[in-house]
């Protein structure tokens, strides 16, 4: 009341560190430290599975970065994820959202069914999957053979399906989380949009291609977004699937840098690895930034 | 006057009582925290907790996923908590964390409670447990692959008479290598077709063998490598190979996986152990744990037919030269950081010794003979068996064990391992030739001992050769 | 004559629609099989014997309803796995919630700290979390942390915060300040016109991003593994203790794992009307 309003006012700038300088302070010292190691320690070469002391190398690991044949290896398999997920899963998640977009009974539940996916524990999902694309005992293979659609495939063991494998886990998964976000974009757009191009006398099909892709953009933009995040750094499914076999087959970056940081000990390697990835990283943030944000509140 | 006496008397005997149940417990009320490989093999910390309780230990099992032992492990170590007080884990890693100062010498407590090292056998005692001349660790489970086949099958008198036809020799379990790709072609038939006097209900497989990373999946191809003289490196850890006997003995395994399951690529030690025990494959290589399983009538289709044997090998000189590896194996030891050490070392001694026997002739676990005492006691294995075949069986077991042939134990071995087993995969999916392959890994070999110090590894690997000769291993 | 041609044509029209109607329906139910089916398969899982699990062929229904794979899971570890969850993941959802509504606020409201503060918490978001484990085992090494819950809240706040703060910081944005300039007109502080003015109206996006961070810290699997020994145990990591290589324990791993997941189920069925909105409304813009 009156009286309370002769509390000052606390000016714009005040209010604003008030407010948001605790938690930043807190990220940034989360942050520094680790970076700080990491890059630090990069300029090491420091094992731990000999009694010997660290030793300063200048650049040498960056060096053997490029030249090593499993890290592009894992860079491929990363980014063939990447590439064949998003594609898949936007074109999916579209058609889903599509046919969720209509009346009719029992709504919810479907939604509420496509939404589980998401929530399930990722180790789950990868037990789960390791259980249904057994080759012998499996139900997956044991479908497929009664439908006569083949003989079963050797999902996790043969080395050219095995990253496919992980593909189609990956794509059950989150899709459904594309066709939340595509189905909140087409429920938001607005009635009369759709009636005064069926007045202007548009198919089905025109209205489709110039008025609801365009103004789904902005979802699209989202779901490539968190996508291209989420499967960069993909670890759980594959870690308990594969373990990155067979061989290589499916050893992805996140994958790859474990396995040097706590299976082989090469603590200044790994280091390298990280600082690779935030490099690679902070590029693909830059270039979302501006060529998607422009038109933001920014 | 008496009712006071008899009240001092009463108390007396209660305070009596009280000390001869204290002195029951060794121990002061410790928990003891045991990590184990997870499965049958961490049961027994589970069946003998109440024992351990009367003493004064109670027992918090903690367990990892079998391919991941050496991470949980090493993670602890470097972290250097004292989390876990006794420790199960593969001798492969022994020279690792021994050099590393990650295990606590036993000498001080095996004075105090004897672990009988003596009744060790010779090859366990001295690959297993000792480095630097210092004991670390108490054997848990001795492996020497076998070679298991199904007796029902060798001794069919008409799958004879068709075998002599068409190979003029005697049908009998491979004794050499290149009989085993015959046999296996041999009994490798379709689903309708006879096998025994049967009709096939589904595809029957010669041979089988395991392919997976990280299972000791490279024990399946030192087999051969080892019989023809193979060795990991020379004095100077130059990698040996890729020398013509490793180059034979992968194309070996090329060359039979026609006769093999068409999955056998993605076979670890369940998928090897059913494919043998439901009736899948006519042979195999396997750990001992294997003819305990396939004669318990809860868990196999084959009992009374699992038949086993020595490893196959090759005639030289007129001679024939075997080697079994002996992939695997378990050890108990002591952290180095434990803050209850005498106790972990009880609890170890115990299953090392005691409980043994049982836990060593149970299908309930995969746990494997290791003692003198344990092979000159086939009544203990004829749980499901007679004992005439557990005879067999530990008889088989000790022939291997003579001619076996040791794991890689140096530091970084489970780096050299993975490697090797990578590009051994590359052969078996035929991305690379067997050549090409081991080349390769050669190659990644001499890049890992360069950068963990070519010097210092030269000294370790000379100290294991010695062991190995001292072991009666190494000719 | 017209009139009846048009009668027709209207028939047939609406004929048409209705099939079309049903063949969607027909590949929407398709779909919900395909997704449902690895679920449907955990929970038969969780009721089949171990034998059950590698028989020929694969067994489709459950034979019977008995809890014993539960009861086992439980002493396997199953029971000091969700209080462990239990506790990291409230108590992280709970930090993080304070922390990312004021800092979300400062810089969607204010634009504290300018593009470089927003790249900045943009650019974390992007990280891989893997890149984290190394640096912070050894910090938490040195502070003797490891296997405590501290060391998992406080590593889950580093990957919890950013997105948190960025999806409050969207929906923020998105609210014109003229709403907050008329609470100030009528005499509230700051703090409240925030409080009673602005967070309501921010409310489906907090939902959101808390049932996320929640779900997130509830499912990590990596840092637990890392920093966790034996006092703390979440239910990831003591799932994967279900794995021997020598012997999976398939039926109590489907038990656990089916009971892992009920907390989500329980928040998607609850929180479903905040979900699709609160995902969108504003995070658009950045």
């Amino acid at each position: 009341m009156k009286e309370e309003s002769l509390n000052v006012i606390v000016g714009k700038k005040r209010f604003a560190r008030w407010m948001a300088l605790p938690p930043v302070l807190i990220l940034v010292a989360l942050v520094v430290g680790p970076l700080g190691f990491l890059l630090y320690s990069s300029f090491f070469d420091w094992t731990l599975t000999i009694p010997a002391p660290p030793k300063f190398v200048w650049f040498k690991n960056y060096v053997e970065v490029f030249k090593d044949i499993r890290f592009w290896n894992a860079l491929k398999n990363t980014v063939l994820l990447m590439i064949l997920g998003i594609i898949t899963q936007s074109i999916l998640g579209l058609i889903l959202a599509l046919l969720l977009n209509r009346e009719f009974k029992l709504k919810k539940v479907a939604i509420t069914i496509l939404a589980l996916p998401i929530m399930i524990t990722p180790v789950v999902i990868g037990f789960n999957w390791r259980i249904i694309y057994h080759e012998h005992f499996g139900p997956l293979n044991y479908i497929i053979r009664l439908l006569r659609l083949g003989s079963g495939a050797s999902w996790i063991a043969d080395p050219k399906l095995a990253l496919i494998s992980i593909f189609i886990v990956d794509t059950w998964q989150w899709t459904p989380f594309v066709t939340l976000i595509l189905l909140a974009g087409l429920q938001s757009i607005p009635r009369q949009v759709y009636e005064a191009s069926n007045v202007d006398g548009a198919t089905s099909w025109q209205i489709f291609r110039r008025v609801t892709l365009p103004l789904l953009r902005p979802m699209f933009v989202l779901v490539v977004l968190f996508r291209t995040i989420w499967i960069f750094k993909i670890f759980d499914p594959v870690f308990i699937l594969t373990g990155g076999g067979p061989g290589t087959a499916t050893e992805t970056l996140s994958l790859y840098t474990y396995i040097n940081g706590f299976k082989l000990w090469r603590i200044g390697y790994t280091s390298t690895l990280a600082v690779f990835q935030l490099i690679i990283m902070n590029i693909v943030a830059t270039i979302f930034v501006r060529k998607f944000m422009r038109r933001g509140s920014k | 006057m008496k009712k006071r006496y008899l009240i001092i008397l009463i108390v007396l005997g209660l305070l009596l009582l009280t000390t001869i149940e204290a002195q029951k417990k060794l121990f002061p009320d410790v928990t003891i925290t045991a990590f184990c490989d997870a499965g049958h093999n961490a049961l027994p910390f589970e069946w003998y907790a109440p024992e351990f309780e009367k003493v004064g230990i109670k027992i918090k099992l903690i367990t990892a996923p079998f391919a991941n032992v050496y991470e949980k492990l090493k993670t602890e170590f470097v972290a250097g908590t004292g989390a876990y007080d006794v420790i199960v884990f593969f001798p492969l890693y022994l020279g690792e964390f021994a050099g590393m100062g990650y295990l606590k010498p036993l000498d001080e407590y095996a004075k105090k409670y004897n672990p009988r090292m003596d009744d060790v056998a010779k090859a366990f005692a001295k690959l297993y447990c000792y480095y630097g001349g210092k004991l670390y660790t108490l054997p848990y489970d001795g492996d020497v692959l076998s070679l298991y086949y199904r007796k029902d099958l060798f001794n069919n008198p008409e799958e004879k008479a068709k075998f002599k036809a068409l190979y003029k020799r005697e049908l009998r379990p491979p004794v050499t290598w290149d009989e085993l790709i015959d046999v296996a072609k041999f009994f490798t038939r379709k689903k309708g077709e006879k096998l025994a006097g049967k009709v096939l209900t589904e595809d029957f497989y010669g041979y089988a063998f395991i392919a997976q990373r990280g299972s000791f999946a490279y024990a399946w191809w030192l087999a051969e490598f080892a019989s023809r003289g193979g060795r990991y490196f020379d004095e100077n850890m130059k990698p040996m190979i890729n020398s013509p006997a490793g180059v034979t003995a992968l194309q070996r395994i090329v060359d039979v996986m026609p006769y093999c399951p068409p999955d056998v690529l993605s076979y670890g030690y369940e998928e090897l152990k059913d494919a043998l025990i439901l009736g899948r494959i006519a042979m195999c290589l396997q750990w001992p744990c294997n003819w305990k399983k396939g004669n318990d009538p809860a868990q196999s289709k084959i009992v009374g037919n699992v038949g086993i044997t020595h490893v196959p090998g090759i005639i030289k000189d007129g001679k024939l030269v075997f080697r079994a590896p002996m992939p695997c194996g378990r050890v108990l030891a002591v952290s180095a950081a434990s803050r209850n050490p005498e106790a972990a070392y009880y609890v170890a001694k115990v299953l090392s010794y005691d409980k043994s026997l049982a836990d060593v002739s149970t299908p309930k676990t995969g746990l494997d003979p290791f003692r003198i005492s344990h092979f000159n006691n086939p009544k203990a294995f004829a749980e499901f068996a007679p004992e005439s075949e557990a005879k067999e069986y530990l008889s088989a077991l000790r022939k291997n064990l003579t001619y076996g042939y040791p794991d890689l134990n140096l530091p970084g071995s489970a780096e050299y391992i993975d490697v090797l087993e990578i590009y051994l995969g590359k052969a078996y999916t035929k991305e690379m030739t067997p050549k090409a392959a081991l080349d390769a890994a050669a190659a990644e070999w001499e890049k890992i001992t360069e950068r963990l110090g070519r010097a210092n590894q030269i000294k370790i690997y000379k100290d294991l050769l010695q062991s190995w000769k001292e072991a009666g291993i190494l000719e | 004559m017209t009139n009846e041609k048009a009668y027709e044509e209207f028939k047939r029209r609406i004929r048409r629609e209705k099939i079309i109607h049903w063949l969607q329906n027909l590949l929407l139910l398709f779909f919900i099989i395909v997704f449902a089916f690895p679920i449907y398969w955990i929970f038969i899982g969780a009721f089949k014997q171990k034998g059950e699990f590698f028989h020929y062929p694969p067994i489709f229904f459950v034979n019977h309803f008995d809890f014993e794979n539960f009861q086992r899971s439980f002493e396997l570890g199953g029971a000091k796995g969700v209080r462990d969850s239990l506790i990291v993941a409230s108590l992280n959802a709970l930090f993080v919630l304070i922390l990312a509504l004021f800092a979300g606020y400062g810089i969607g409201r204010f634009k504290y700290g300018g593009p470089n503060l927003s790249f900045f918490v943009l650019s974390l978001l992007f990280a891989p979390p893997i890149i984290a484990v190394m640096p912070l085992f050894v910090i938490f090494k040195n502070l003797h942390l490891i296997d405590t819950y501290i060391a998992l809240i406080v590593s889950y706040l580093l990957i919890n915060l950013p997105f948190a703060t960025w999806l409050i910081k969207g929906f923020v944005e998105d609210l014109p300040e003229e709403i907050e300039s008329a609470a100030l007109v009528d005499g509230y502080t700051r703090f409240r016109a925030f409080w009673k003015v602005t967070f309501p109206l921010i409310l489906p996006g907090v939902v959101v991003a808390t049932l996320f961070v929640f779900v997130f810290a509830w499912n990590e699997f990596l840092f637990a593994l890392i920093f966790t020994r034996s006092s703390v145990r979440t239910l990831p990591v003591v799932l994967t203790e279900l794995i021997g290589g020598h012997g999976i324990q398939w039926g109590e791993l489907s038990a656990l794992s089916l009971v892992a997941t009920i907390p989500s189920i329980l928040l998607v069925i609850f929180f479903q009307r905040y979900l699709v909105r609160g995902l969108t409304f504003g995070a658009i813009k950045g």
